[in-house]
């Protein structure tokens, strides 16, 4: 008789497995696969961003668009295999944050929750905005006028207001309505982008490749942006209590992801640069450039659909945002660094509502603040995505250097883990460091916004730990098994 | 990308190995590292750390609040689903037969717990109330009183006889595993003047209790 058959007939006592988790109030292990893989699509909304990122990556690389993505999509495909270490082993809904304080402490924890804080909630902006937006220009091509930064704002808030409606209802209906959404809008976008191919001419075509390199600068630069066009691919993460087998699915979901994501966003780069030369456009820093597009391939009713699907693929991402932001203040709540009040559940419904109640405002603000101070919306969003990208990028170097200490501790470090997170973590190190100079270069606003939120960040640092110590020594709290896990469990 | 996928591409192998991993669980106990699993298997440790987080990605494995240990998790029952009615299946077949062949109660006794416990008794050959009881008096029936004396009987004791008072008495068979350990009796309910030839009673079931040997002891 095998130690295997006297295990399942007499199973054995496991101490320190108990009946809760400090994460329940959240639901547990019954959100499927599509719908975990909706919440990573939704967050890294490939359709808006394969629609606005080249005109954004343009303006800091000029034609070296293809060169910046592939940059980035190595480096996200890193970052990647860093949070993967974790989410293989850890469900945790605070994520990034979660795994840094398991692996270096819980002071990085403390700059990475900053950070993916930053990171998220400055997409949702930046997606409410798009949102916003992209609805004006629908509106305005179908013959409605209603460009003006009030109508803008108004709009704001009410897809904020459609945000909190949805989260609070649960991340179901809004992760299946998130992935039809995502997946029309790609299938659309590779309709125009094959329309275009097959009208533009061999010179056109070749083009794109026989770009020059742009200085180191503008590459850096160029593909800090482009990351951006990647991150919230990890924010499946932040599911990994709800989901049915997290530490299958959340992996699984990062990395299908990323190789999707980064196929359309080559070929979306790859087309608005050749159909730029084909038909006389400009994409660097043109906000329409999919509509020109369009116009120019003669399909413009693809290119008014295209907006709707942009627009939706805008909401579906601040809405993912919203739902990693609030898992991460509310772990934050239940651990006791920030107010216990956003660690509250709704009770019906095992939805994070503390949380919500206090970041889906907070994004609806900000950019209204900035509308209202003058900035364009396509400016604002530029604003927004730069500040994100930092925060993001900071979250994703020390997830870097936290997942070989981690496996250190508990004793399964390998050496390639080692030389691949070192490496990341080395080369976002520079990246962020020439986006700083750049963006300080370039968008003033945007610095300064960064540098708020240092400050900002530095000061609740002193706060916890001089006045909520035992908050701060609580981090790092994550869903542990309980008992119903176990071999005889129930 | 299936499950086992990227464990290293020769499946049959993986395989083995990954149940060697939850065998070693199973054997160290909850709170075995990855690390310790490799030593104690001899497996590459980047192999070990592949499998033990295929296992737990499939829920078999279960790693501890600590991140470091592990524990057998609830899918484990699967795998005893399959394997167990085919045990149960076997050993009721075994008894059967013999049943069927020889004119004696065959009552099947297991030692698994280190105490006696009946898990089939012949119903054509009820055994006394106090015998059934919890714990039983397994020797208020002279029918099984035989396997009551299993325990005490040394390693190389293949049978052990029993006559009780009414002319009517038992031989109980012990079913060691390869370590000598005692798991299971068979006992023949027969009437005393039978027991004059112990041998050549054994000799009826010997092959019996070779086959049960090999499915109850089976890894």
């Amino acid at each position: 008789m095998s130690a295997l058959d006297r295990a399942i007939v007499d199973p054995p006592r496991v101490a320190g497995v108990g009946e809760r988790s400090p994460m329940a109030g959240l639901e547990r292990r019954t959100v499927g696969f599509v719908d975990v893989l909706a919440q990573s699509v939704g967050a890294t909304a490939p359709a808006a961003a394969a629609a606005t990122l080249p005109a954004l990556i343009a303006v800091r690389s000029g034609h070296s668009l293809l060169v910046c993505l592939v940059l980035a999509w190595i480096l996200v495909a890193g970052v990647g295999g860093a949070v993967g270490q974790f989410t293989r082993r850890m469900a945790a809904p605070g994520s990034l944050y979660t795994f840094v304080t398991k692996g270096i402490g819980p002071s990085a924890g403390f700059v990475t929750a900053a950070g993916q804080a930053v990171g998220y909630a400055f997409v949702a902006m930046f997606g409410l905005v798009g949102a916003a937006l992209s609805v004006q220009t629908f509106l305005a091509s179908v013959g409605a006028a209603a460009s003006s930064a009030a109508v803008t704002g108004l709009g704001v808030v009410a897809l904020g207001a459609v945000c909190f409606v949805v989260l609070r209802r649960g991340i179901r209906i809004s992760a299946r309505v998130t992935l039809v959404v995502e997946v029309v809008s790609v299938v659309l976008l590779l309709v125009l982008l094959v329309t275009v191919l097959s009208r533009a001419g061999a010179e056109a075509l070749a083009a794109p490749f026989r770009a020059g390199l742009p200085g180191p600068d503008g590459l850096v630069a160029g593909t800090a942006v482009a990351i951006t066009a990647f991150v919230g691919f990890e924010t499946a993460a932040s599911l990994g209590r709800e989901a049915e087998r997290p530490f299958l699915t959340v992996p699984r979901t990062m990395r299908w992801t990323l190789i999707v994501v980064g196929f359309a966003y080559l070929l979306s780069a790859y087309t608005q640069e050749a159909g730029g030369v084909s038909f006389g456009l400009q994409v660097a820093d043109n906000d329409v450039a999919l509509s020109a597009l369009s116009d120019g391939a003669g399909v413009p009713l693809l290119g008014r659909l295209l907006d709707l699907g942009q627009a939706t693929s805008f909401l579906a991402c601040a809405i993912a945002s919203l739902t990693a932001l609030a898992r991460v203040v509310f772990s934050l709540g239940r651990e006791g660094v920030l107010p216990r009040a956003v660690g509250f559940t709704d009770p019906l419904r095992s939805t994070p509502l503390g949380a919500l109640a206090v970041v889906v405002p907070v994004t609806v603000a900000l950019p209204l603040v900035l509308l209202a101070g003058g900035l364009s919306p396509w400016r604002a969003m530029s604003v927004l995505i730069a500040v994100s990208a930092v925060g993001y990028i900071v979250a994703y170097v020390l997830v870097a250097v936290a997942a070989p200490a981690f496996l250190h501790r508990i004793g399964e470090l390998t050496r390639s883990v080692l030389w691949g997170c070192g490496a990341v973590a080395v080369a976002l190190t520079g990246v962020l460091g020439v986006y700083l100079a750049v963006v300080g270069g370039t968008d003033p606003l945007a610095l300064s916004l960064v540098g708020v939120v240092v400050l900002g960040g530095g000061s609740g640092y002193l706060y916890v730990r001089m006045r909520q110590p035992e908050g701060f020594a609580r981090m790092g709290l994550f869903d542990e098994p309980i008992s119903d896990d176990l071999l005889g469990g129930r | 990308m299936s499950p086992g996928g990227d464990a290293g591409g020769r499946q049959p192998h993986a395989v083995r190995s990954a149940l060697s991993v939850l065998e070693e669980v199973a054997r160290a106990g909850p709170g075995i590292t990855a690390k310790q699993i490799s030593a104690a298997l001899g497996l590459p440790r980047a192999t070990t750390y592949r499998l033990v987080n295929l296992l737990v990605q499939d829920e078999y494995l279960v790693r501890l609040p600590d991140l470091s240990g592990f524990a057998l998790g609830h899918r484990v029952t699967l795998l005893a689903s399959n394997a167990v009615p085919d045990r149960e299946r076997e050993t009721a077949e075994i008894l059967a037969g013999m049943r069927a062949r020889i004119r004696a109660g065959v009552h099947l006794a297991s030692f698994r717990h280190g105490h006696l416990e009946l898990v089939d008794v012949d119903p054509d050959f009820p055994l006394a109330a106090a015998a059934l009881g919890d714990p039983p008096e397994i020797g208020a029936d002279p029918g099984a009183a035989a396997l009551d004396l299993l325990p005490a009987a040394g390693a190389v004791e293949r049978y052990v006889v029993c006559v009780g008072q009414p002319g009517y008495g038992s031989l109980a068979a012990a079913v060691r595993d390869d370590a000598g350990v005692l798991v299971a009796g068979v006992a023949l309910a027969v009437p005393a003047p039978r027991l004059e030839d112990p041998a050549g009673l054994f000799a009826l079931i010997h092959d019996d209790v070779e086959r049960l040997r090999m499915v109850l002891t089976r890894g």
